[in-house]
């Protein structure tokens, strides 16, 4: 297994193909994240998500990420609008990059409120182009200096990015091969009833089949859509099924923000060297070249290993939930970074109370007090940011004279059209948990009516 | 091959392109519920005849107060507490449509402001809740050097409902009008001029908002269907929190806040939150078959429908037991207090995650993106 895997990427490691497939996808992706940091600075983000909240919910291992102060915290974002902007441009590429890189996903390991599956895309494909050598054609970077310029690249440059976005289709097909989305068409019977204003196909939000048909071809879309892009000869057509699928979730579920726009441009990948030539033929500056100039890797053994090592991380990372008990949509035990993208409704309402050890001292907590609304809903149905919670609290009460507080929460939550449950044992302290990867005893099992 | 694909691709533009063509008119209403008839019910029956009243209350309340500031007197003092308690019991039954004119007016803010829900509830010396800031109220009078339509918290605790509670019915209120007449006399006024004028311009503001929140059916954040099921869910929280649990001492470990009671000085704290709760059950049923409570059924959530009519009941009915003034009753019979606050916080999460997500409406005062 192993060997045929290191085989298979020794021959995408010495093949050569056209470099224009990356240099578009460089000028491309640079561009959207341009925009994209600018539309969440415009829209006043920045302040409400990472300067206002007074407590963050961190990631485990990632809790000696901070934010910056207001005015830090703008100026990162200005250089990482920057970065993304010489990035397209093929300036300073490889500073550019790496800037971003690290930029983004500083910004992205704030605050896990804040997790959404395309800013994890992002930064993996800002980890990957690193290591690329997209500036190497049609770049202010070949501009300056015309030796660097290359015609020909190794052909898994091209091919991690058309794996990586394989994996986020493949993934997230399989999520939705489950019980609640194929059979009680969840959560799409709970989410289209609230789009009877769209032109033409409102009225028939209503309709259950709808919701069937929704959440078939949803599911048949992401397990399937990625071979038929890698097939050259009907790329054009999955291609544009692509954008009208995209255009088309874009439209009825406006709330995931910039996804469809990240999906619909990054699938350009799958077309051939020759359309991507052709295609920036079309933009000023470009010169074909006849000369084959090949790029090389100084490492190739070193490479062979980083490859595989990141294809298999991003084959099991998706899959981590298995070692975990209990359903998946109601622990969210190994739920994030696994593609799951609108796979299910989960609403919740959660009320902290805190005692002193000898439990004279009874105080109920003010969420609104510690919490931005969003951070509250997110926490509302998440165990692992409840947990951290608690122990934020019990801090929180000890500086306020608390004698060892203890934290108790009466949590109610409501999955996929069934009724809100209570969600905790009401009985746990749970600042005396322990966080991290561990398995959460404390949630009650799900028992659907 | 390539002759398919380009057939595929056009067939699949033309489909995009009709689907994204502007819409005709009303044509959600032949498979299912009718969210415009809700809308246009929620607007004719209950928001604009609300703000109506909510005027005339005024013109009342303005012209008792007038009677009673040219010579204070006891009996001219129960006179303007009637009328205050009507316009303050006529503002709880607007008090959940703080959207569109009320927005742009802030009337929540300047009329009756509940300090936010993001504070500390443990301390006394703090303006929170429904405090009531009477050392810049006596500072305006005696400087005269005062702007109402500033925006800070000691300006929203020194007018509206708070402030006139203080200057009419505080003790010794009618003594106070003696020293410094003019000044006292003049900033009562400014103080009920504004209340006025600010829900004037709400009310003649809707007969222009009207079309946009009726034609408006989607439920995201700022939509009307949005905004009606979060501020039902703002509102409990503020009976759950400022309005009866944080007085009660929830918060801080039993320490009750007496003064901090909504209408303290007046001492009809429970009759207004009975209103406010009274008020978001009819927002919750509406009438003639459109409302949220039809729209649920309509979506096949008859037992959830069930469950909230009956704790809307269980909570008023708790709530009805105690008696006013709460200020007092938070100390003699705080159990009393603490049942209704129980099915209060049933209601609240009973709104908060089976209503909302029924409704597809996300319980969030910001706008985000999702997953």
């Amino acid at each position: 297994m192993a060997d045929s895997i290191l085989n298979y990427v020794k021959s995408l490691r010495d093949r050569q193909v056209s470099i224009a497939p990356l240099v578009t996808f460089r000028i491309v992706f640079g561009l959207l994240m341009f925009a994209g940091i600018l539309r969440f600075w415009w829209r006043g983000w920045i302040t409400s998500v990472y300067v206002l909240p007074e407590f963050h919910f961190t990631y485990t291992g990632f809790d000696w990420v901070k934010p910056l102060r207001a005015d830090g915290m703008h100026l990162l974002f200005a250089l990482i609008a920057l970065a993304a902007l010489f990035i397209a441009l093929g300036f300073l590429y490889r500073v550019a990059t790496v800037i971003f890189f690290l930029g983004f996903t500083y910004v992205e390991l704030i605050d896990a409120t804040t997790y959404l599956n395309h800013y994890y895309f992002i930064s993996l494909v800002a980890f990957l182009l690193i290591f690329l050598p997209a500036n190497r054609d049609y770049s202010i970077d070949a501009r300056v200096r015309p030796g660097i310029r290359r015609k020909f690249v190794p052909a898994w440059c091209i091919g991690i990015i058309r794996f990586q976005l394989g994996i986020v289709y493949f993934f997230a097909g399989l999520a939705k091969l489950n019980v609640d989305w194929l059979f009680n068409a969840q959560p799409m019977r709970t989410w289209l009833p609230a789009k009877t204003h769209l032109p033409i196909v409102g009225p028939y939000m209503y309709e259950a089949w709808v919701a069937y048909l929704f959440s078939w071809f949803g599911a048949i879309y992401d397990l399937f859509i990625v071979f038929f892009l890698l097939n050259r000869r009907t790329t054009l057509a999955a291609y544009a099924v692509v954008v009208i699928f995209h255009v088309a979730t874009a439209i009825f579920f406006p709330g995931i923000g910039m996804f469809p726009y990240v999906m619909i441009s990054c699938t350009l990948i799958y077309f051939s060297g020759a359309f991507h030539e052709k295609l920036l033929s079309l933009l000023p500056f470009y010169r074909k070249g006849s000369e084959v100039t090949v790029y090389r890797y100084k490492y190739p053994k070193a490479l062979s290993w980083g490859i595989s090592i990141y294809i298999l991380i991003q084959l099991i990372v998706p899959l981590r939930f298995l070692a975990y008990p209990g359903k998946l949509f109601w622990n969210e035990e190994g739920y994030r970074f696994s593609w799951r993208v609108m796979l299910m409704e989960k609403s919740g309402a959660a009320y902290f109370k805190v005692t002193n050890k000898e439990k004279t001292q009874y105080f109920e907590v003010n969420n609104a007090e510690f919490l931005t609304p969003l951070q509250e809903k997110m926490m509302s149905t998440q165990p692992d940011m409840i947990v951290k919670y608690a122990h934020f609290l019990a801090d929180e009460y000890k500086k306020r004279g608390v004698n060892e507080p203890q934290v108790y929460a009466e949590i109610y939550v409501l999955l996929n059209g069934d009724r809100s449950k209570l969600f905790v044992d009401t009985s746990v302290n749970l600042a005396a948990q322990p966080q991290g990867f561990v398995h959460y005893s404390w949630v009650l099992p799900y028992n659907r009516k | 091959m390539k002759k398919v694909s380009f057939l595929i691709v056009f067939v699949l533009l033309a489909v995009g392109f009709i689907a994204c063509r502007k819409p005709p008119t009303d044509q959600e209403v032949e498979n299912g519920f009718d969210k415009t008839a809700m809308l246009t019910y929620y607007a004719d029956n209950i928001i604009v005849p609300g703000y109506t009243a909510m005027v005339e209350k005024m013109q009342a309340l303005e012209s008792a107060s007038n009677t009673f500031l040219a010579a204070p007197s006891g009996d001219a003092q129960a006179t303007v507490k009637e009328a205050y308690k009507q316009a303050y019991l006529q503002y709880q039954k607007v008090a959940a449509f703080q959207f569109g004119p009320a927005e742009t007016a802030l009337l929540d803010l300047y009329l009756n402001f509940s300090g936010g829900l993001d504070y500390s509830f443990t301390t006394s010396g703090e303006l929170t809740g429904f405090s009531v800031d009477t050392n810049t109220i006596e500072n305006n009078i005696t400087t005269g050097n005062y702007n109402l339509a500033n925006m800070s918290r000691s300006s929203f605790y020194s007018q509206g409902f708070p402030a006139l509670n203080y200057l009419f019915f505080a003790p010794g209120a009618i003594e106070k009008y003696s020293t410094n007449t003019a000044a006292r006399v003049a900033y009562t006024k400014a103080v009920i001029t504004r209340m006025a004028t600010l829900v004037n311009n709400v009310s003649t503001g809707w007969t222009a908002y009207r079309s946009e929140f009726i034609a408006n059916t989607q439920t995201n954040v700022g939509s009307p269907i949005g905004n009606m099921v979060n501020q039902m869910a703002y509102q409990m929280d503020l009976l759950k929190g400022p309005r009866l649990g944080w007085p009660l001492g929830k918060q801080s470990n039993g320490i009750v806040f007496a003064t901090k009671c909504e209408a303290y000085y007046a001492g009809f704290s429970v009759a207004l939150a009975i209103e406010n709760l009274t008020n978001l059950k009819r927002i919750y049923v509406g009438g003639e078959g459109k409302g949220f409570s039809a729209y649920l059924v309509a979506l096949g959530n008859e037992q959830m429908n069930n469950d909230v009519l009956a704790q809307f009941d269980a909570a008023l009915s708790k709530l009805q037991l105690i008696p006013d003034p709460l200020s007092n009753t938070l100390t003699t019979q705080p159990q009393t207090v603490d049942a209704a606050y129980k099915e209060i916080q049933k209601l609240l999460t009973l709104l908060k995650t089976d209503v909302a997500s029924a409704t597809a409406v996300q319980i969030t005062f910001m706008d985000n993106d999702g997953d």
